[in-house]
């Protein structure tokens, strides 16, 4: 009896100091998360409501995809590995250069009033046009595919990085301007100590929207021009009714975005101190 | 020789900022202070104050509506490392440790130093505030006290002529505002830097500053009392705070500050001029009631929508001010002092807050004394205490009103020859037309009054002007525009044309070529009454004195425009104050600077010379000295009374006049 009783509150104890453990809430109550969904799914295409392979039948029916990512057949053929690397090289070259432009534009137009002005019509037409909607633009301009599709991330990326930067740049607090007036600072001197500094974290802001948008981008804009990539294999797998197969790379397109995501704040927080508050 | 130039010259500083729709906001007025090097400035006032725009200004991050600063000779244009700002909220780069915050300043500024002299300013920089420790650290990790240490020894690093300090220490807590204090003090004392420093905090403002300047409250902020803060340095919180002066500099802080907080709104809004003008004005028989009768005469009153402005001919000084006491009159051509007098509650009488935006004229009186008296050989006032001491006679002197411009001066003239005017000798009050039959009938030996009376008593044969008010005190204020506070309250924008048209009224008559006609104004029966020759003595013509020698046109004896004439200073109004205390004419008000504020509205005033885009601003505050070479300073008035070897017992009060309230307050 008393032993007993004893035991449970032993266990209520340990449970209550688990449940406080952030690996716990993290890792455990995710993977929870992430098998109740799963078997509602089954459960759903089991009983008929949608018309999809369940969980299992994905996984039996991609067996040969998920244990061979850089396989290597003839033309479109190759692992889910090669076709995400060949879209993160389109990713990579069009980001890259969004990003280069965008900050440098940015910087340059949020320090003059004059040019803000100018511009600001422009930046706000521009900025909601849907990134399959430059393809055609990008394809006339372009008349190649694979520039076509690197435009069309580029295109995509840019404007939240310039107008991230743009504000990043019109935010440096009076403060530190008002350091950098006494002080009369160089201009050298300003843009290294104060400037970039103090809009590193609104930069960041803008590249990690830019990145998402990129890979948004690239899927949908593969689809349409073909070739190697995560786009086009979905398209391609839809065409030849392999539902399982595009569930899959659904997947591995939401992996990979994650990854791209969470890369690009790190490198923000590594660049800006992590711990500042820019108050 | 002139003066060697101050280091720091503020230089009549207005800031002025644009409301939209027409309307201004006048945060600072006027500002003029000079600055030594190695001094230790606090500017004290309330929030709002516009202390740190002063501050901005002389940073260079703001520049003046108008007036400006200069230093070293230098205007300054813009924010430069010669005056190194502290900010109140750090202003520290988050992204820089202690180290290298301090090294971006000593990096940029002192770049003629090597760079290993460069490390060694910065170190010592921060062993200065005794943060070896934090080197390394970033802002984030840092408490406020030591945030605020950072960036003083970020300001001390590069060695600036001047520091600014935005109140450095206000969001500190009190133990580390105090050490703070404490180190700072020890700098400053120890590298001779020149320093401002705002605060609202009396005992800081105590502690570290030579000269404490508080600052009134907006709109049109301007200085009010500058103190001295005598203790010696170096300095330390206890022998401070144990010095006997201590308790008193502080309770003269918080008794300026608590006036502030009663200080009146501002009533005129400028735009419209919608005025009913149906006024009545009562004057005396004086020539320097010629701007009245010239405004009215030459349609200046007319021209800012006064249509039916009548002028009313008083039989004395007592009747005019019991008109505009009890209403009867709008406002009057006033004895200078009548509106301070009557505000105090003149010989123990109810207080009735009167006031006044215009100062009418200045001079324009004289001593006369009896040709009898002339004639034995009493012809200055040593002369006249040899007399009296001699005779045994007390005699008999004619003065306007107790609260005259010519009993305050007679008096100080009298006193400074060692005759007491209240047992030496005995004064009557007389009004003025009739001055000269009182002396003709040998009822008094002398008088003083304005012109054109003792022009007359020449004339006559029976008086011999000793002196005039050129030889006593130059370009005192003679007469105002004195109305009841509560009038202009129910009719600013009459008064404010009242104003305006005085003011070129008062330009016109200081026009030489004017006076003949306006002298012939003046003779008719309606206004002064007078002998064509009496009106033009000393004012168009040379003063006779009637003592056989000629003397020279002076232009100045009539005073309307000139110097800034109208303008009815604060300096001026507080030693009038001195006076009725000293005779005990009234109670000196501890409150004093809130009274001179309320009664003398070089706001009001300015408002007025703005729309006629004349100068707005008052003389500088400073102090001045009458014939006798006495320095009367404006910031220690009471000082002033008590160094009077003849004078009555002082009578201070704190005194509230409320509009429509009949009683004195008597703490």
């Amino acid at each position: 009896m008393t032993s007993s009783s004893l035991r449970v509150s032993r266990r209520q104890r340990w449970f209550k100091h688990v449940q406080r453990l952030p690996v716990f809430r993290k890792v455990l109550l995710g993977s929870l998360g992430v098998v109740c969904f799963l078997a509602l799914w089954q459960l759903i295409c089991m009983v008929g409501l949608l018309k999809l392979p369940t969980p299992l039948k994905v996984i039996a029916d991609t067996w040969e995809l998920i244990i061979d990512p850089f396989y290597t057949g003839s033309g479109n053929d190759v692992g889910l590995g090669w076709q995400i690397l060949s879209s993160l090289r389109r990713v990579a070259i069009g980001f890259s250069l969004a990003a280069i432009a965008g900050v440098g534009l940015g910087m340059l137009i949020g320090a003059s009033r004059v040019l803000y002005d100018a511009v600001d019509p422009i930046l706000q037409v521009l900025r909601p046009v849907p990134p399959l909607a430059w393809l055609p633009i990008s394809l006339a301009a372009m008349r190649d595919n694979e520039p076509a599709a690197i435009f069309v991330i580029f295109i995509t990326a840019i404007w939240p990085i310039i107008i991230n930067t743009i504000v990043g740049v019109q935010q440096i607090p009076k403060d530190y301007k008002n350091v950098a007036r006494v002080l009369r600072l160089s201009r050298k001197d300003y843009f290294l100590n104060i400037l970039v500094p103090a809009t590193v974290p609104y930069v960041f802001t803008g590249l990690r929207i830019g990145i998402g948008l990129s890979w948004l981008a690239i899927v949908a804009a593969e689809m349409l021009i073909g070739g190697v990539g995560i786009g086009f294999f979905i398209w391609d797998a839809w065409n030849s009714s392999l539902v399982s197969e595009i569930i899959v790379a659904v997947i591995y397109v939401g992996i990979v975005g994650l990854v791209l995501d969470r890369s690009v704040a790190f490198a923000g927080r590594l660049l800006s101190h992590g711990d500042e508050a820019h108050s | 020789m002139s003066k060697p130039l101050p280091f720091i010259e503020i230089d009549h500083v207005d800031q002025v900022f644009d409301l939209g729709g027409g309307d201004r906001y006048i945060a600072l007025k006027n500002i003029h202070l000079n600055i030594e090097e190695g001094e230790f400035i606090s500017l004290v006032g309330h929030s709002g104050c516009g202390k740190s725009t002063l501050l901005n200004i002389i940073a260079g991050f703001q520049r003046a509506t108008s007036g400006g600063v200069v230093m070293a000779g230098r205007q300054v244009t813009e924010p430069g490392p010669d005056r190194m700002v502290v900010f109140q909220n750090y202003s520290l780069l988050p992204w820089k440790t202690v180290y290298q915050n301090v090294a971006l300043a000593v990096e940029a500024v002192l770049t003629d130093l090597s760079r290993a002299q460069r490390r060694e300013r910065v170190e010592q920089a921060i062993q200065q505030v005794h943060l070896g420790s934090a080197r390394d650290k970033y802002p984030a990790q840092l408490s406020g006290g030591m945030k605020q240490r950072v960036a003083i020894a970020r300001a001390l690093a590069i060695q600036p002529q001047v520091l600014l300090l935005d109140e450095p220490f206000g969001a500190l807590d009190a133990l580390t505002r105090g050490s703070l204090q404490d180190e700072l003090m020890q700098v400053c004392q120890a590298t001779g830097t020149t320093c401002i420093m705002v605060t609202h905090d009396v005992d800081e403002a105590l502690l570290l500053s030579d000269r404490v300047v508080l600052l009134t409250n907006g709109p049109e902020a301007h200085i009010g009392q500058i103190l001295k803060i005598p203790f010696a340095r170096p300095r330390n919180r206890h022998d401070v705070l144990n010095h006997p002066g201590y308790y008193g500099l502080r309770n003269e802080m918080i008794s300026f500050l608590n006036q502030q907080k009663r200080r009146p709104a501002a009533v005129v809004s400028a735009a419209t001029t919608s005025t009913r003008g149906v006024l009545t004005l009562g004057f005396i028989p004086l020539m320097d009631c010629a701007p009245l009768v010239v405004a009215k005469e030459l349609g200046f009153f007319a021209k800012y929508g006064l249509e039916a402005v009548t002028l009313h001919r008083e039989e004395s000084w007592q009747d005019l001010a019991a008109g505009v006491v009890n209403g009867r009159l709008d406002g009057a051509h006033m004895l200078a002092a009548m509106p301070l007098a009557i505000t105090l509650g003149l010989n123990g009488q109810p207080s009735q807050p009167l006031m006044t935006s215009l100062v009418l004229s200045r001079n324009g009186n004289a001593i006369t004394f009896s040709r009898h008296l002339w004639e034995q050989g009493v012809r200055t006032a040593e002369d006249l205490r040899a007399y009296l001491r001699r005779t045994g006679n007390r005699l008999r002197f004619g003065i306007v009103h107790p609260a005259s411009m010519h009993n305050l001066l007679l008096r100080y003239w009298l006193a400074a020859a060692g005759i007491d005017p209240d047992q030496d000798v005995e004064l009557l009050v007389i009004p003025p037309p009739q001055m000269v039959y009182h002396l003709r009938m040998g009822h008094i030996s002398g008088f003083c009054v304005g012109q054109p009376w003792n022009s007359h008593a020449v004339r006559e044969g029976i008086g011999v002007v000793v002196a005039t008010d050129l030889d006593i005190w130059p370009g005192h204020p003679e007469k105002v525009l004195g109305v009841r506070q509560d009038w202009v309250q129910a009719h600013p924008h009459e008064h404010l044309a009242l104003v305006k048209a005085l003011i070129e009224a008062c330009e016109y008559c200081d026009t030489i070529k004017h006076r003949p006609e306006i002298a012939q104004l003046l003779c008719q029966p309606a206004y002064v009454g007078c002998m064509p020759e009496d009106a033009h003595s000393g004012f168009v013509s040379p003063l006779d004195w009637g003592d056989g020698i000629a003397a020279a046109f002076e232009p100045r004896f009539h005073q309307f425009y000139v110097d800034r004439s109208p303008c009815p200073g604060r300096v001026e109004g507080l030693w009038i104050m001195t006076q009725l205390a000293r005779w005990q004419l009234t109670p000196f008000p501890q409150n004093w600077l809130e009274i001179v504020e309320q009664v003398r509205r070089v706001d009001l005033f300015g408002a007025a010379a703005r729309e006629l885009k004349v100068v707005d601003n008052e003389p500088d505050r400073r102090p001045f000295a009458l014939f006798d070479g006495v320095v009367f300073d404006p910031d220690h008035p009471l000082a002033y009374i008590e160094a009077a070897a003849i004078r009555r017992a002082l009578d201070i009060q704190t005194i509230v006049p409320e509009a429509g309230a009949s009683s004195p307050v008597t703490v």
